[in-house]
C-alpha cells in the first residue's frame, strides 16, 4: 500500500490553489480543442510547450494531463452533434450518437458520454495507480537492448494499427525517423542531414513538427476542399439521463473501461481499436429495445465506446510514465515535454520525482470531476462553439501556430520549416498516410538510437547482444507479429468469403 | 497516381541523404533508417502499382466529393510565406492581422470588414497577452515606437 500513501501526497500537490487553476485551465482548453475541428490535444500541448517553460513541471503536467482528458470529452460532443468526429478516438461515437441526436435524444447522448467518460476515467486512473508500480518493478531490470526492442515494438505496432494500410503507416514512421535524425548527433557531435543550414544543427523542434503536421497541414488540406455549407449542428439543451438510460448505460460503461484500459497501455493500442471493439460488443449483447434501436441511435453504442476511449487515455499513461514509451501522438508530445524539463520518464522517474508523478496522477481524478461539471450543464455552450465560422477558425489556427513557433526561437527559419512540414502534412492527408506514426517516430527515434548504440557498445560490436535477453526477444517477436496483422486479416476475410461461396 | 509517384520519389530522395551522411558512429543509425526507408519506399511503389490507393483523410469540414482546389492551397501558401517575409519588418500586429485577414478571405469569409476587424483585434490581443502578459518576445516592427 505504499503507492496509496504516495497518491495521498500527490493529492496534496494537486490540491494547491495554483495547481487547481492549472488543472481547470487544462480541462477547459482540452474540451475546447476537442470540440473544435482542426485542432486536437496533441497540437495544443505542443503549442503550449514554449509558453510553459517558466512554469514548474508539476503544474505544467497537471495542465497537459487535463488537456489530454478534456480532448477526449470534447471529441464526443462534436461526434454527437455534428456526425463528424473531432478526434479519431470518437469516430465510433458518431455512429449511434448522431442518430440519437437526430431523434431528439442529444441531451441523453451527451450525458451518457460525459458520465461514462467520468466513470471510465476514474476507474482507469485507479487502475493506473495499481499498475504503474508493478510495471516499474518489472522495468527496473531492463537493459538498453530491451528498451530498443520496446521502441521497435512501438514503431511497428503504431504504424500497423493506426493506418488501414501498413505500408502507409510505415512510410509515415520513416518520415518521422528521418526528421528525428536532423541535427547534431548526441554522442559524437557530428552534424547530420542539416543541408548546411546552421539553424538545423539543433535539430527540428518537436513543436515545429507537431504544429506543422497537425495544424498547418490540416489548414492546407481544408483549404483544398472546404465544405462551404454551414455545419449542421443538432441543437441541444442541458445534458441529463433518465432512469431507463442509467440502467442501460452502466454496464456498457464498465465493459468499455475494461476494453479501453489494456489497449491504451499496449504499444500501438491507442483508442481506435477498443472503441470499435466496445461498439461491436454492445451490438452483440444488445437485447430487447436496444437491439431494435441499434443502428438508429442506441444509447449503449455511445456509452461503451466513450468509456473505452477515456479508459484508454489513462492506459496510455502507464507506458509513458513507467517506460518512457508513448503510444499516442499526444503522449509523444508529453514525452517531449518531460525532456524539455530534463526529466526522463521511466522507472527512475517514480523514485526521483514522486511529487511530480503522483501529483499528476492525483490531478487526473480531480480533472475528471471538473470535466463532468464542465460538460453536463455547459453542453449548450460547447455546442455553440461549433458554430464559429470556418474561415475565422482556420485563420486563427494558423495565426496561433505561427505565434507559437516564432516565439520558440524568434527565428523565421522555423516559420519556413513549419510551412514545409505543413505541406508534408497536407500531402500525407491527401494520400492517406496517418500523421501520428511520424510524430512518434520523430520523438522516439533518437531514444531508440541511443539505446541501440549503448547496447552495441556493451556487446562490443556483437549484434547478438540485441537478442540475448528474453524480454527483448519477446518484444521483437511481438513487433514482427504486429507487422503481419494485415496478412492475418486478409487470410481471415478470404476464408470467410470462401465459406460464403461454398 | 502521378502525384503519388512524385511523393514516393521525394521519399527516396530523403533516403539518399540519409544514407550518404558521413561519419563513423553517428552514421550507423541513419543507414539503418535509410535502408528501412528504401524498403518501405519500394513496398509503397509496389502497393501503388498494384492499385492500392490511400483514402484521403476524412474530416468534419472536408467535402471529399468536390475535386481538390489547388488554387486555394497555393494562395494560403503565398500568404503564409509572405507573412514570414514581412513579419520582422512590419511587426507582429500588422503582419499577423494581414495573415488572418488574408487567410480568412481565401477560405471564404464573406464580410470583408468584419474579417479585418477581427484580424486587427486578434493580432493586437495576442501581442498584448504574450508580450506583456507572458514575456514572450515578438517583433514590434513599424509600431515599436508607439507601443
Amino acid at each position: 500500500m505504499e503507492s496509496f500513501s504516495l497518491l495521498l501526497d500527490g493529492f496534496a500537490t494537486a490540491l494547491t490553489p495554483i495547481n487547481l487553476v492549472y488543472a481547470l485551465v487544462g480541462v477547459t482548453l482540452g474540451t475546447l480543442v476537442g470540440v473544435l475541428p482542426g485542432i486536437g490535444p496533441a497540437m495544443t500541448v505542443a503549442l503550449l510547450l514554449p509558453i510553459t517553460f517558466n512554469v514548474p513541471p508539476a503544474s505544467a503536467f497537471i495542465m497537459f494531463a487535463g488537456i489530454y482528458y478534456g480532448g477526449m470529452y470534447g471529441g464526443s460532443t462534436t461526434s454527437i452533434l455534428l456526425n463528424t468526429p473531432g478526434e479519431s478516438s470518437s469516430m465510433i461515437t458518431a455512429l449511434e450518437g448522431n442518430k440519437m441526436a437526430r431523434r431528439g435524444r442529444a441531451a441523453q447522448a451527451l450525458a451518457t458520454a460525459a458520465i461514462g467518460s467520468f466513470v471510465a476515467g476514474t476507474i482507469a486512473t485507479a487502475l493506473l495507480v495499481v499498475a504503474a508500480p508493478l510495471v516499474v518493478d518489472f522495468a527496473i531490470s531492463f537493459g538498453p537492448e530491451d528498451y530498443f526492442a520496446l521502441a521497435v515494438l512501438a514503431f511497428t505496432a503504431v504504424s500497423s494499427v493506426l493506418s488501414r494500410s501498413v505500408v502507409r503507416g510505415l512510410a509515415s514512421l520513416g518520415l518521422g525517423l528521418a526528421i528525428g535524425l536532423v541535427g547534431i548527433d548526441q554522442q559524437t557531435g557530428q552534424a547530420r542531414l542539416t543541408l548546411g543550414i546552421d539553424q538545423l544543427l539543433d535539430g527540428i523542434d518537436v513543436v515545429v513538427v507537431a504544429v506543422g503536421l497537425f495544424a498547418v497541414g490540416e489548414v492546407l488540406y481544408v483549404a483544398s476542399r472546404l465544405r462551404h455549407a454551414a455545419p449542421d449542428v443538432v441543437p441541444v439543451g442541458r445534458a441529463f439521463l433518465g432512469r431507463s438510460d442509467w440502467s442501460r448505460s452502466w454496464r456498457p460503461w464498465l465493459r468499455g473501461t475494461a476494453l479501453g484500459f489494456p489497449f491504451g497501455a499496449l504499444p500501438g493500442g491507442g483508442a481506435e481499436i477498443p472503441t470499435f471493439l466496445s461498439y461491436a460488443a454492445e451490438k452483440r449483447l444488445a437485447r430487447g429495445i436496444a437491439r431494435e434501436e441499434y443502428g438508429n441511435g442506441a444509447i449503449e453504442g455511445v456509452a461503451g465506446p466513450e468509456a473505452a476511449n477515456n479508459a484508454s487515455a489513462a492506459g496510455t499513461l502507464v507506458p509513458l510514465l513507467t517506460l518512457g514509451l508513448p503510444t499516442s501522438a499526444t503522449a509523444a508530445i508529453m514525452l517531449a515535454a518531460f525532456q524539455q524539463y530534463g526529466l526522463q520518464p521511466g522507472p527512475q522517474l517514480f523514485d526521483h520525482n514522486p511529487a511530480l508523478v503522483w501529483g499528476m496522477i492525483a490531478s487526473l481524478f480531480i480533472g475528471n470531476a471538473m470535466l463532468l461539471v464542465l460538460n453536463l450543464p455547459l453542453a449548450p455552450a460547447w455546442a455553440r462553439v461549433l458554430h464559429i465560422p470556418r474561415p475565422y477558425l482556420y485563420a486563427g489556427i494558423v495565426l496561433f501556430a505561427a505565434l507559437g513557433v516564432y516565439a520558440l526561437n524568434g527565428s523565421r527559419v522555423d516559420l519556413v520549416i513549419l510551412y514545409l512540414l505543413g505541406l508534408l502534412g497536407y500531402a500525407m492527408r491527401r494520400f492517406g498516410l496517418p500523421v501520428a506514426p511520424a510524430v512518434i517516430g520523430m520523438i522516439l527515434g533518437p531514444m531508440a538510437e541511443i539505446q541501440l548504440r549503448r547496447a552495441l557498445a556493451i556487446g562490443a560490436g556483437d549484434v547478438t547482444v540485441l537478442v540475448r535477453s528474453p524480454i527483448a526477444v519477446a518484444f521483437l517477436t511481438l513487433a514482427a507479429l504486429a507487422l503481419l496483422t494485415p496478412v492475418f486479416r486478409r487470410l481471415a476475410t478470404r476464408r470467410r468469403t470462401g465459406n460464403a461461396v461454398r | 497516381m502521378l502525384v503519388l509517384g512524385v511523393f514516393v520519389l521525394a521519399g527516396t530522395a530523403d533516403v539518399t541523404t540519409a544514407a550518404s551522411t558521413l561519419g563513423l558512429g553517428p552514421r550507423f543509425f541513419p543507414i539503418l533508417v535509410g535502408c528501412a526507408l528504401i524498403l518501405i519506399g519500394v513496398c509503397y511503389v509496389i502497393d501503388v502499382l498494384r492499385g492500392g490507393r490511400g483514402d484521403p483523410e476524412q474530416s468534419e469540414d472536408i467535402d471529399l466529393r468536390i475535386p481538390a482546389d489547388l488554387r486555394s492551397v497555393a494562395l494560403v501558401s503565398v500568404i503564409f510565406l509572405g507573412f514570414t517575409a514581412v513579419l520582422e519588418v512590419l511587426g507582429w500586429i500588422i503582419a499577423g492581422a494581414l495573415l488572418f485577414f488574408g487567410l480568412s478571405t481565401v477560405l471564404g469569409a464573406t464580410h470583408r470588414l468584419r474579417a479585418a476587424l477581427i484580424a486587427v483585434v486578434l493580432a493586437f490581443c495576442t501581442y498584448a497577452g504574450f508580450v506583456w502578459g507572458l514575456g514572450v518576445t515578438l517583433p514590434g516592427g513599424l509600431l515599436s515606437g508607439v507601443l
